[in-house]
């Protein structure tokens, strides 16, 4: 008997009509991990939750929950609960009728059902709201309605479709401390997909970039960040991305590769080998990025920090951290 | 810009004054006018009507014929009502997942609505022959020796109801439009939690097209104790035993078969209240059943 909450996805092929939104993807997932599908929109994200959840059937390949293969397993019988992007809250309904749906489709006795809705609804915080509708309810409350809502399938992987996505900034990193510390208390499987590199770095034991329906890179966030697997996962993770130079150029080395360095990688060095002009400093309080141009039109992105004390205009001179310089191959993108 | 929130209003009033005065002229006024002659001795052939006060009044509650009037309309509303609702909504979710081949399902039940009534009510003459009509011979397929449908009260009442089951495109093209505008990520997470489909139309579609279908059967009622009278004048005129005279009918006999202008304005006038009271008692019901909130 395998143990709860692993999952594992092999060679997983799906398209939608000429399509091809996933290409051969394997991924194991440990009982009580939490693992970011991250990758641009169209990179295959969804389409993974939507095979587990059983809402899709995949063209080639197996998708096995707690060590069974669920092909043959209709949705509602996968132990698994999908919060959807815009949460899918029944309109219609007052948030205890939401949260009573599923109990009452399987015919869970009324006494009990109500007491488990109420305790979900406490868990989450949203117990003063049980007799509004959805939309008398705020993006954040609704988030914790369709989390409610999940708990109470008692499932043995969640899967959460880009949950932060419609709420705004500052509710997003409150929010993401309560996804994380709700998955720590809960200890269940997680599939969390986003397109936020931010949510991607500080959610989940380890991201899976995605590319045009393939696998480009799994680890642990900072491993990611700090080995980026080829030039798409540096360019994908990181804001502002990394600077990728053709043939090394400016920044030397392999003449026939691409040397890429990180923004805050580079800092202004009076001695630096680097010469660059000034066109645009952003700053953005805590720190500043400054958009340079070198003498033969690269142009590199530099972190800084907050009032640099140089201008549009400015020569700068800049070094890079020689041990933080990435190289990749010119033709395949791969790491070197 | 000052000048443009000043004219907004007079711009609103311009673009809607020619439907204002449509409605004046060609509703309001002969509906007040009807209103007015229901209690004069108007014959629809002189110029001079003298008002009578209740006279008309005192003869509706007299009239035999007006009874089974009312009881043919309201047998007819109990029938057609919810017979062309069910085949509108049925019919309109069936139809309304994209499918091969289902634009042209989507098109036939359309179809009927825009034959004319009186060609839809010919060919029903045809359909419900008694000797070689396709219904009696369908039936004789299941042993049954086929009725002779508009010779009976019972059978004449729903042939007519019948026939006004087909022309039903507008409500089939709302129910359409509406069931497509809902999420289908709502029936996904209904499926999630074990849903079927029978559960999802009982919990999500109905209730959440529930506003529409409210609005469809205050629609059609209106629609069903007006537009009977093409059918029942071509399929029975009003017979057998005063089945199918329905109201309209009645008023077509009163006002231009035995010149009683103003009886027929009195009865119209009666028709109008008996429609409010349906529409009132349907729309109780419904607030009552938190149907809409």
């Amino acid at each position: 008997m395998a143990e709860q909450g692993v999952i594992r996805l092999e060679s997983l092929t799906k398209s939608y009509g000429k399509i091809i939104a996933l290409d051969g993807v394997d991924l194991a997932v440990r009982a009580g991990e939490m693992v970011t599908l991250v990758g641009p929109s169209g990179s295959g994200k969804s389409t993974i939750l939507r095979l587990i959840a059983g809402l899709d059937r995949p063209d080639r390949g197996r998708v096995v929950v707690d060590g069974q293969d669920v092909a043959q397993v209709p949705p509602h019988r996968r132990a698994v609960a999908m919060v959807f992007q815009d949460y899918a809250l029944y309109p219609h309904l007052t948030v205890r009728g939401n949260l009573l749906f599923g109990l009452r489709v399987r015919r869970v006795r009324r006494a009990e059902a109500e007491e488990r809705a109420r305790a979900a609804a406490d868990r989450l915080g949203i117990a003063d709201l049980l007799d509004r509708y959805p939309d008398e309810t705020s993006g954040g409350q609704r988030q914790r309605i369709a989390l409610a809502r999940a708990l109470l399938r008692e499932p043995t992987v969640y899967l959460l479709d880009e949950p932060l996505a419609s709420l705004d900034a500052p509710l997003r990193f409150a929010t993401r401390a309560d996804l994380l510390t709700l998955h720590r208390e809960l200890g269940t499987t997680t599939i969390h997909v986003t397109h936020d590199q931010a949510e991607a770095m500080t959610l989940g034991d380890r991201v899976v970039v995605l590319d045009h329906g393939r696998v480009r890179q799994i680890g642990p966030p900072q491993q990611v960040y700090d080995e980026p697997a080829d030039t798409f996962v540096a360019g994908f993770l990181g804001s502002p991305p990394m600077n990728l130079v053709r043939g090394g150029g400016v920044l030397g080395g392999a003449t026939d590769g691409i040397v890429g360095v990180r923004p805050e990688d580079l800092r202004i060095d009076p001695d630096g080998p680097v010469a660059a002009t000034v066109e645009a400093v952003e700053a953005l309080g805590s720190e500043a990025i400054l958009l340079t141009r070198c003498d033969d039109g690269t142009r590199l992105t530099v972190r800084t920090g907050p009032r640099p004390g140089v201008w549009p205009g400015d020569q700068v001179r800049l070094r890079a951290d020689p041990g933080r310089v990435h190289r990749f191959d010119a033709d395949t993108g791969r790491r070197r | 810009m000052s000048t443009g929130r000043v004219s907004r209003p007079l711009t609103a009033w311009a673009f809607l004054a020619p439907y204002a005065v449509a409605v004046a002229l060609l509703i309001a006024l002969p509906a007040l006018l009807n209103l007015g002659y229901a209690f004069t001795d108007h014959t629809g052939l002189t110029r001079d009507p003298r008002f009578v006060g209740l006279d008309n009044a005192r003869r509706l509650l007299a009239d035999n014929f007006l009874a089974d009037s009312i009881r043919a309309s309201a047998i007819h509303l109990a029938l057609a009502v919810p017979l062309r609702l069910l085949a509108a909504i049925g019919l309109g979710l069936l139809l309304a997942a994209p499918r091969p081949g289902g634009r042209w399902f989507r098109v036939a039940v359309y179809l009927p609505t825009v034959v004319p009534d009186v060609a839809l009510a010919v060919l029903f003459l045809w359909v419900l022959n008694p000797l070689y009509g396709p219904l009696n011979q369908l039936l004789g397929l299941f042993g049954h020796p086929g009725m002779n449908w508009l010779a009976e009260p019972g059978s004449a009442r729903l042939a007519v109801a019948l026939m006004l089951a087909f022309p039903i495109g507008e409500g089939f093209i709302v129910v359409l439009a509406a069931r497509r505008m809902l999420d289908g990520r709502l029936y996904e997470a209904a499926a999630l939690e074990g849903c079927g489909p029978f559960g999802q139309l009982r919990r999500l579609t109905l209730p959440l097209l529930a506003p529409v279908l409210v609005l469809l059967a205050v629609r059609d009622t209106i629609l069903t104790l007006q537009v009977n009278f093409v059918p029942a004048y071509v399929l029975t005129d009003g017979r057998p035993a005063n089945a199918t005279l329905y109201l309209p009918v009645y008023i077509f006999d009163q006002v231009f078969e035995f010149s009683g202008f103003a009886y027929g304005a009195m009865i119209t006038s009666v028709l109008m209240v008996v429609t409010g009271v349906i529409i009132t008692a349907l729309l109780l019901m419904v607030r009552r059943w938190r149907v809409l909130r």
